[in-house]
This record gives structure tokens, C-alpha cells and sequence, in this order.
């Protein structure tokens, strides 16, 4: 707790013009009882700077800048690891979002230093939870392009590799191909692909450890201590690495469950394997009698893009096809040589190698394939209803007909695991607010984590965390994905994966190191603490913990892993017994925050509104409307939070009795596409507000006074109406009658 | 349903289609093209067609000849696969599949087929000029005593019967593959009422002013005025005997001013196209296939002789006069025996009763 807090009033960028700094300053002396409070027209210049500096050696700890919004000015606000920072943001939350000089705008900012000061007195300095004996080693699993490149770099870094195949040779599926697409100009080469050198540069490297013909079988521990137990031939080694990197690719889609497109009941209808095969060998060939292929045909999206097979698009297929019918055209410049497709998904340079295909002749479909027949040559014959055409076209006399089979990751493959975050009896009603995760018994990590043994898979078994914001993230901290494991993806971008994910593993260990948080809440060294006789087995922090974080102790008590912790503090939430804080991010700091707003008697009809903002957008959002100059209800109170995930449930409570009249909880996106950068945070922090419901009714209290919205950074144009539009229903329901209790 | 054929490309390539691949079929330049409407949509389609070879589609369509080549469409092709141009060879492998002689499809796809039937056919004239020539007098001109009227005349009607009976039974040919199909449900009286679209458009091209370059059917028009009159006046000098004469009317007589203009249209704008083929700044004169120079120079020679002939005949230069007519004629035989039944010069009927056929196929299915 910090012992000595001062407070440095800023009046500059139109603070002082529109507020009366002089109240403002006697609300820190007089009422919160502080000895230093200050006023500056200019606290970010150096004379400013100085000025709570010099206050700094003096003895203060705990530093109340009430100015600028805490996403701005973070170096020039920093006065080393022993202060206490905290900061009331009136400029974009209050004189750029209010009118000035008017009264409700000042008891605005009066109530935000109030809750300033009350936050920066409760915090503490958090201390880095260090790792004895922090393994900096790097296990990849994979021996593929990806596993290789990431190897590869870590290696070069100067860090150990520990590398996993489970086939005894390396280079995965890049070995198994013919030819590869030339990644420069003209970008229409084929050329041999390039792995063996990226193999002998792994395996000459001193710095990697590769295990050939081995598996997991079983990770156990945490970042910067991870125990690994390989299996190799019967014997198991154990290694310990700091970080993980999954990069065991994907395997091609069951052909056989493609009858409908000829495979198994045609001899001359094949996978792209095999042409590939074929090709390798020297003749494009026709199996059913070993003739030269002379017209060669392509179905894309072979079992791809249909819901009834692989619903996505596997991404590589078309440029693979194009590649293996220029294959068809370098042996034989006059064969036929169809490509029925649905899409022609070549993106960028690929686009030369379709236009080289086109222009040496091959002929492309668009349309759904109608039929596929033999005829007594076991020739296809091959109906498609070409939509370029508008009509159905008939391509006869088919020698080989190619299916171009999806990705499915490995990832994927095994039993699949529905273990869902919600109460026992609630999984019954059929209704779910919280998405279950999935996991597959895909035999490639075997973690022991009590929620599951591999990775959660964001969509079709692909272990992403999300899409955009961060590739390679998984979540489990400390564990990357890299490759056509993760996503479908082509050559180059397996490389660029391998490099990420190797430098996401490095990140990770440096961090650990430092007793510091990964993205997002990078260099962030506080972690939970659990007061732990308190605690009830319940079992809430362990299944909602989106990073599986916590395990189980034999005694079935929660287990934390500091340096698996993302620090976003959904356990901090979810805990219905709150025992459990962090140094400067609590139950209490928070309650106290909430419970130093100044709520007016009724009779002045000033409502107030408690707005718990998420950090990573709604937050921001927030600070956006005000450099747009938004005018917002001046009866909002904004407490950011980390994210909406911690929010537990007490202090709506806290706030509800202390007669606030309505609670507007903004958090990201959840659902199919969430963009909460904790995963699962919002997601439970509705369903968390669905089990509220209950308990105001039960208090004569409206559930309407409790609202939850989702919003981006970018919806910073819809808040003064989403406010405005609360602020009217709560006007409807009237007052809360709790005020003045 | 229609068969694919992977050789058609190829095929059409001697025709001229050398880009057809190219196309990724964006529709670009059905969007751009002025021409191009709901019912009839070009080239995006067509270039569809090339590329899968879909040959049966082609023969039926009448499209090919709505287009009248401005090149907006090229010059909008991210691919620079010429849908103009594809269009145009559709043309001239449409006027091969039309003529059932054959002789067509030869002299596109074939240079030795254009040389030789050229030059046996300049030649045989000249040997008949040579042969059957009346006689020679050197005091002063005397064209019809060298030719005489009574020869060349009947002669002249039979070779326009001959190509008549050609090119009207390639054009039954088309309206067999356009409207086959449909032969029965075309009302008796549609065929009579759009006659009028087919003089219309025969006299006018006005489709042609609907191209955003309004100065190409001005040139147009009066390449097609000038061989026009030309060909009346041919026609009626049987009659007014103005021309093939011993005696040629003075200056002013109509039939004079009317040839001379013909001369000088014919000349000016042929001349302007051999220019545009040499200088290829414009789409439309890029690609040149062999025919289309064929035709030109055969034109621009045939108009050139023609005016000797009448300047010599000023002058009173009998010999010069006499060889440049034989001339003329040798240059006027494989033009018209050629190009009007067989290539470029055919689409003189085609393209007006595409016109008349779209309307007759309009009607059958109103």
C-alpha cells in the first residue's frame, strides 16, 4: 500500500480553463486528507516532470496525475519501479466529452480524482514472480517447414532447440512434393523445393537437440519451466524448455470419403498426393493402365468449402492444382488439362502462375460439378454447370482426374473434448451463454492441464487463439502455433509462421525471465495471489481461466501457474468467495473506487451511471469519443477494468447499494467472432450478468439497471446514443431506492 | 449441354485470336461495351466460349456481329487479353462456317491460299483482257473499242450472279444456324415487317454511332456511300453509258460527280485505314490478320486504277488509259470474287441481317 500519495493537478490543454482546479485541489487536501497536492499549466514538460520527481525523492510513492488519458504520456508518467502511477483522465473523459465550467462536468472530476486517489492509496507495488532455474531451451514439435524455420531461428538467436518428429526423417509434406512455386520474379517457375537445406542447417546446428521418430508424451509444468517427456523408440527423455512451438502441420482430407467425386469407385480418379507421387517418378500416368495421361482434369475444393466435408477454404489447393497441371503441360505441351473450381483463390504473385496455366492452355470451370462417369475406356466424363457459361459443359475423354483434397490439422484429429465453463445444472437447460471449448485427443502435446491435454481450437479444430490480433497465440501461454496446424496456409507464409511463433517463444521466455506477463498485458509483473483458507473448492477460477492457468492440487484446491497467467484477472471475477487480488488490482481498490463516487439525494436529480469500461477497447473507444469532442451523459462514472472478465459481481452490488442508478458494463465482442483480447472474458462476464438478474429482483431492484454492450475501438461515434439510450430506460425505471442509505 | 473442346483455341488462334486465354473472365469489358445489352451480352461471354471451345454456342450466336469493334473493350482489359480483337476472329471463323464452299475457312487460315487464289485470279483476268481485248486505237482514246461494252457488260452481270448466288446461300447458312431452332414459331409477318430493320441498318450501320468514336462511322459511311454508288453507277452505265464510252460526258455530267466523289471517299478513307494498320495507335487497327490487308490493298488499288483510268481519259493518253483499266480490272476481280462472298467484304449482308435475325428471333419469342 502505498504510504505517502501526492496529487498533480494538470491545467494545461484546456483543463484549467474549463474546470476550477483550485476545488479540484481542495477535494485532494481537504476530503482524501493528501499533503502534496500540485497544479501545473504544463505537468507533461520538464519543469512538470521535475516537479513530482523532486516530490519522488522526497518520499511520495503513490502518484495521482490528474490529466491526460493513461494511454498517452506512459514514459513521461513514469517515475521508476518503486511509484505507485495513477491517473484521472480529465481531458478526454472529461473537458473533451463535457461542457465546460458547469457543475456537473466539475463534480465529474472531482469524483474521478476522488476515485484516483482512493486506487493509488490501496495499491502496491507488485513484486516479479521469478522461475528458479527459468529453462530457456525451445521445444518445437514438427519437423516440418514451419517446425524447421522456427528451429532454425531460435537456434540462430542463440537459444537451445529441442525438436520432435515423429517420422525418422525430417522436411514433413514440403519433402513430399515434386516441384515448388518460385517465390520471385517471374513467379511462374516451378522449381525443386527447398527443404533439404533447410533440414541440414537444423541438423548441423549444435544448438538444436533433434529427436527423429518421436512423440510428446507428455508436457507437464509451465512457461520457463515446462518438463517434457519424449518418447523415442520405447525409452523416454526428458527435457525441460521454456516455450513450446506446435508446427505439426496438417494432414490431407480422407479422399475415400469423396465417392461422390469418383475416388474409389473410378481407378483413374486420384489425389493430388499421388500425382505429386506420379510426377516425382518421371510420367503422369493412368492407373488403370499405366498409359500416359494425355487429358488431365482438377476438381478443387475437393471435399473443401462444403459443409458436409471441411466447411473452409484449405488455401493452398488451387495454387497446388495450377502447379500440378503445369506439371501435366511440361510433360505433354498438347494434353488436356481441366480445372473445374469454385473459386480461383490464387492471391497475390500466384496470380502469374494462373495466368501462366491460362495462357499455355488450360481450360478452367467454374461451377459446381454435376457428375462424374467412366466410360468403357475408363475415361471421364465430367459434367459441370459452368456458371461463366450458364450452362452445363461436358468435358469428355478425361484420362486422370485429380482431386484436390483440404487441409484438416493435426490438431484436429482424435476424440473430441466439449468441456464447458458453465454450472453442472445449467448444461441441462440446453441454453448456453458460454461457448464450450473444444479439444481434440490429438496425441501431439498430451499437457497436463486440468482443463484438457492439447490446445483449445478456435474453429474447426484449428488451435488458433484469434485470427488477426495475434497470430501464433494459443491459449496456453507459452505454447505457439506455427503452420498449417494453426490455419491453412501456403510455403511462405509456414515460413513467416515459424519465424513468429520462434520469436513468440523467445518473447515469452525473456518475459518469464523478468517475472513479467506476454501479450497483451506485456511487462506486466503483477499476478494473482490466492487468500487460500478462504477458499470453498468451488472450482469457478479453474474452468473459466481462459489461458488454463489453474490447475487442481490432490486436494482438488486451485493450483496457479503464475507464469501461465495472462494477467487479465478473469479469476478475480469469477470467484464468488474474492479471495483473489492482485498488487495493485483488487476486489477492494476497485469496491473502494466505486464507493467514492459521490451519489447525489434524490431530490437533485443528478442519476449517476457506473460504466465499467474493458481497457483494450471500450475504454479507448471512450478516450475516442472525447478527442472527437462526443458529448456524453454527464452522468456517467468510468472505471476501466482490465477486462471485462474480472469484473466480479460485488461490486455491482457495492454500487447498487450505495444508490448508483444503473450499471453499463462495455466489453468487447463475444461469441462466434469475439474480439475480446482475453478470449473469454466478455463472454463471461454475460453470463456472469445473466445470474444477477435473479439477485436484484430478489432486492425489489429492476435487472434493467444493469446493462451490458459490446463495443469495438472503433464504435467510439455510437456511445453518446448507447448512453444516452441507458440513461432514458433508467430515467423510466426511476431513481434506486437505495440512495441515501 | 455442350461439349468442350480443348483444340478450338488453337484453331481460332489462325484466325487471329491470339489472347483468348488470357481472359479471367472479369466482364470488364461487357461493362464497358456500348453495345452490349441484357439479351445479347459480348465479348465477356464469347471469350468464355473461345476458351472452352464451346463451338456449337458460337455457330448459333449472332452476337459476333453486333459488335462493331470500338475497342473500349480492350483498352479496360486488366488482362490485355483483346476482347475486341477475340471478336473479330469470330467474325471471320463465323463467315467460314457460313460458306459451305470452304473456300473461306482457306483463304483465313491459309497465306499460300490468299497469294495464289489472288494472283490466279489477277492474271486470269489480265490473260482475258488480253485475249478478248477489242482493238487498239492510239490516236485518241477509244475505251469502248478496246472494251467492248457488249463483252464486258454480260460478263460483269454473270460474275455478280456467281458471287450473289454464294453469298445469299452463306446467309441462308447463317439463318439456318441462327434461327433453326426457332424456324417455326417466327410469325410470316415479322419476316416482311423487318425488312425495314434490314435496309435500315444496311444503308446506315447505325449501330456503329452508338460506339463512343462517332468520327468511325462517319468513315464508315462513306467508304460504304462511295462503293455503293460506285456499284449503281457500274450498274446503270449499261443504260446511261457514260463511263465505258468513246465518247465520255463533260465534267459536270451527275453521273461523273458521282463517281468522282465515290473515288475520293473510297480513297481517303481506305488510304486513312492502310495509315491507322501501319501506325496501330488504335485498338481497332493493332491486329491486322492477314485478310484484313488482303482486302485493303486489293480496294485501295482497285479505287487507285479506277481513278487513273478516268485522269488518263482527261488527258487523252490512250495507251495508259487502256493498260490501267486492264489493270483495274485484275484488281476488281479478286476484290469482289474474294472478299464479298467469302471474307472481310461478306459482312456487307452479314452484319445487316444479324440485325434482322435478332428482331426475327425477338418476335418468335414475344
Amino acid at each position: 500500500m502505498a504510504k505517502k500519495v501526492g496529487a498533480y493537478i494538470c491545467t494545461g490543454c484546456g483543463i484549467g480553463e474549463a474546470l476550477n482546479a483550485e476545488a479540484l485541489a481542495k477535494v485532494a487536501t481537504k476530503e482524501q486528507k493528501l499533503e502534496i497536492c500540485k497544479t501545473h499549466p504544463f505537468l507533461c514538460g520538464a519543469e512538470g516532470r521535475e516537479l513530482i520527481r523532486q516530490d519522488v525523492q522526497a518520499g511520495v510513492d503513490g502518484v495521482v496525475i490528474a490529466a491526460c488519458s493513461p494511454r498517452v504520456n506512459t514514459d513521461v508518467f513514469a517515475f521508476g519501479d518503486g511509484v505507485v502511477v495513477e491517473r484521472v483522465n480529465l481531458r478526454e473523459q472529461v473537458i473533451w466529452s463535457h461542457p465546460a465550467n458547469d457543475e456537473d462536468t466539475q463534480m465529474m472530476a472531482e469524483d474521478y480524482l476522488r476515485m484516483g486517489i482512493v486506487k493509488a492509496k490501496q495499491a502496491e507495488i507488485p513484486e516479479p514472480y521469478r522461475v528458479e532455474d527459468l529453462a530457456r531451451a525451445v521445444l518445437v514439435v514438427g519437423g516440418g517447414l514451419a517446425g524447421l524455420t522456427a528451429a532454425g531461428a531460435a537456434a540462430r538467436a542463440g537459444y537451445r532447440v529441442v525438436l520432435v518428429e515423429k517420422e525418422a526423417t525430417l522436411g514433413g509434406w514440403v519433402a513430399t512434393r515434386f516441384r515448388q512455386v518460385a517465390d520471385r520474379p517471374p513467379y511462374t517457375d516451378l522449381e525443386p523445393v527447398d527443404i533439404a537445406r533447410r533440414v541440414r542447417e537444423v541438423e548441423e546446428n549444435p544448438n538444436v537437440t533433434v529427436y527423429k521418430g518421436a512423440r510428446v508424451a507428455k508436457i507437464s509444468g509451465a512457461p520457463g519451466m515446462f518438463e517434457v517427456s519424449i518418447a523415442r523408440n520405447g525409452e523416454a527423455v526428458t527435457e525441460r524448455v521454456g516455450a513450446v512451438v506446435l508446427a505439426t502441420g496438417a494432414v490431407p482430407y480422407d479422399a475415400s470419403r469423396l465417392e461422390h467425386l469418383g475416388f474409389g469407385r473410378y481407378a483413374n480418379v486420384v489425389t493430388g498426393d499421388t500425382l505429386e507421387e506420379m510426377a516425382a517418378k518421371g510420367k503422369i500416368v493412368r492407373p488403370s493402365d499405366g498409359r500416359e495421361a494425355r487429358s488431365v482434369g482438377f476438381v478443387l475444393c475437393a471435399g473443401s468449402r462444403d459443409p458436409e466435408h471441411l466447411p473452409y477454404c484449405s488455401a493452398i489447393c488451387c495454387v497446388e492444382s495450377l502447379k500440378q497441371a503445369l506439371y501435366v503441360k511440361e510433360q505433354n505441351p498438347q494434353a488436356a488439362v481441366y480445372v473445374f473450381y469454385k473459386d480461383m483463390r490464387s492471391p497475390g504473385q500466384y496470380e502469374f502462375l494462373y495466368q501462366r496455366a491460362q495462357r499455355e492452355g488450360v481450360l478452367f470451370f467454374r461451377g459446381n460439378i454435376a457428375g462424374i462417369e467412366e466410360d468403357e475406356n475408363k475415361a471421364l466424363t465430367v459434367q459441370v454447370d459452368d456458371v461463366l457459361v450458364g450452362d452445363r459443359v461436358v468435358a469428355e475423354g478425361i484420362d486422370l482426374l485429380v482431386l484436390a483434397t483440404g487441409m484438416v490439422s493435426t490438431a484436429a484429429r482424435g476424440e473430441m473434448m466439449v468441456v464447458g465453463a458453465e454450472e453442472e445444472e445449467e448444461k441441462k437447460s440446453g441454453v448456453s451463454l458460454v461457448r464450450p471449448d473444444i479439444y481434440f485427443r490429438s496425441d501431439l502435446l498430451n499437457l497436463e492441464y486440468r482443463q484438457g491435454p492439447e490446445l483449445p481450437s478456435l474453429k474447426y479444430g484449428f488451435p488458433d487463439s484469434h485470427f488477426i490480433c495475434f497470430p501464433y497465440e494459443t491459449r496456453r501461454t507459452g505454447i505457439y502455433a506455427a503452420g498449417a496446424v494453426r490455419a491453412p496456409m501456403d510455403l511462405p507464409s509456414c515460413v513467416k509462421d515459424g519465424l513468429g511463433a520462434a520469436l513468440k517463444a523467445i518473447q515469452c521466455i525473456e518475459l518469464t525471465a523478468r517475472g513479467a506477463s506476454v501479450h497483451p498485458r506485456a511487462l506486466d509483473t503483477s499476478y494473482a495471489e490466492f487468500r487460500m483458507e478462504q477458499c470453498t473448492q468451488c472450482k469457478r477460477c479453474t474452468v473459466e481461466c481462459p489461458f488454463g492457468a489453474i490447475n487442481e492440487d490432490e486436494k482438488a484446491n486451485p493450483l496457479y501457474n503464475p507464469t501461465r497467467c495472462r494477467r487479465c484477472a478473469t479469476c478475480l471475477g469469477a470467484c464468488p468467495q474474492r479471495i483473489i487480488s492482485f498488487k495493485n488490482y483488487s476486489i477492494t481498490m476497485i469496491g473502494s473506487m466505486v464507493k467514492a463516487i459521490e451519489v447525489p439525494e434524490e431530490d437533485e436529480e443528478k442519476p449517476r451511471i457506473l460504466v465499467f469500461a474493458c481497457e483494450n477497447d471500450a475504454y479507448p473507444a471512450l478516450d475516442l469519443a472525447g478527442i472527437n469532442r462526443q458529448q456524453l451523459s454527464p452522468w456517467i462514472r468510468v472505471i476501466p477494468l482490465r477486462c471485462l472478465g474480472s469484473l466480479n459481481l460485488i461490486w455491482i452490488a457495492d454500487a447498487l447499494s450505495k444508490g448508483i442508478d444503473g450499471i453499463l458494463m462495455l466489453g468487447c465482442r463475444h461469441g462466434e467472432d469475439y474480439q475480446c483480447h482475453f478470449v473469454k472474458g466478455s463472454e463471461l462476464a454475460n453470463y456472469r450478468l445473466s445470474k444477477i438478474a435473479e439477485t436484484l429482483t430478489r432486492l425489489a431492484l429492476e435487472s434493467d439497471r444493469v446493462r451490458m454492450e459490446q463495443v469495438s475501438i472503433t464504435d467510439y461515434d455510437r456511445l453518446p446514443r448507447l448512453i444516452e439510450d441507458f440513461a432514458k430506460r433508467l430515467e423510466e425505471i426511476g431513481p434506486n431506492p437505495y440512495k441515501g442509505f | 449441354m455442350t461439349k468442350v473442346n480443348p483444340e478450338f483455341g488453337r484453331k481460332l488462334q489462325k484466325f487471329g485470336a491470339r489472347t483468348s486465354y488470357e481472359c479471367f473472365n472479369c466482364g470488364n469489358c461487357t461493362a464497358v461495351c456500348p453495345l452490349s445489352t441484357n439479351e445479347a451480352q459480348f465479348p465477356r461471354r464469347f471469350m468464355r466460349f473461345v476458351q472452352l471451345g464451346l463451338e456449337d454456342k458460337i455457330k448459333r450466336s449472332l452476337e459476333p456481329w453486333l459488335c462493331y469493334y470500338c475497342g473500349d473493350c480492350q483498352q479496360t482489359c486488366p488482362r490485355q487479353a483483346n476482347p475486341g480483337e477475340v471478336m473479330m476472329s469470330l467474325r471471320r471463323y463465323l463467315t467460314s462456317v457460313y460458306d459451305w464452299t470452304g473456300l473461306s475457312r482457306k483463304l483465313y487460315t491459309s497465306m499460300g491460299w490468299k497469294v495464289i487464289s489472288v494472283g490466279v485470279l489477277f492474271f486470269l483476268t489480265l490473260l482475258v483482257v488480253y485475249l478478248f481485248h477489242g482493238p487498239i486505237v492510239t490516236e485518241r482514246v477509244e475505251l469502248e473499242t478496246f472494251a467492248p461494252a457488249h463483252i464486258v457488260h454480260p460478263v460483269g452481270y454473270a460474275f455478280g450472279a456467281v458471287l450473289s448466288f454464294f453469298l445469299l446461300s452463306n446467309v441462308y447458312r447463317m439463318y439456318r444456324f441462327i434461327l433453326g431452332d426457332m424456324q417455326g414459331k417466327i410469325p410470316a409477318s415479322a419476316y416482311i415487317r423487318e425488312l425495314v430493320t434490314l435496309v435500315l441498318h444496311f444503308a446506315t450501320q447505325i449501330r456503329l454511332r452508338l460506339c463512343a468514336n462517332k468520327s468511325r462511322w462517319l468513315k464508315h459511311w462513306l467508304l460504304m456511300t462511295g462503293y455503293f454508288v460506285a456499284f449503281m453507277l457500274v450498274n446503270v452505265d449499261i443504260v446511261s453509258r457514260w463511263s465505258l464510252t468513246n465518247e465520255p460526258p463533260a465534267w459536270w455530267h451527275p453521273a461523273k460527280l458521282l463517281w468522282s466523289y465515290a473515288s475520293i471517299a473510297m480513297l481517303y478513307v481506305t488510304t486513312e485505314a492502310i495509315i491507322g494498320r501501319l501506325r496501330k495507335k488504335e485498338p481497332l487497327h493493332q491486329y491486322s490478320h492477314s485478310t484484313d490487308w488482303m482486302f485493303l490493298i486489293l480496294l485501295w488499288f482497285t479505287v487507285a486504277t479506277g481513278l487513273l483510268v478516268r485522269i488518263f481519259m482527261e488527258l487523252h493518253w490512250p495507251l495508259p488509259t487502256y493498260y490501267t483499266f486492264a489493270l483495274h480490272l485484275a484488281f476488281t476481280v479478286p476484290l469482289l470474287g474474294l472478299e464479298v462472298p467469302f471474307t472481310k467484304w461478306s459482312h456487307l449482308a452479314y452484319r445487316p441481317f444479324a440485325m434482322y435475325f435478332m428482331r426475327l428471333k425477338e418476335s418468335a419469342s414475344s
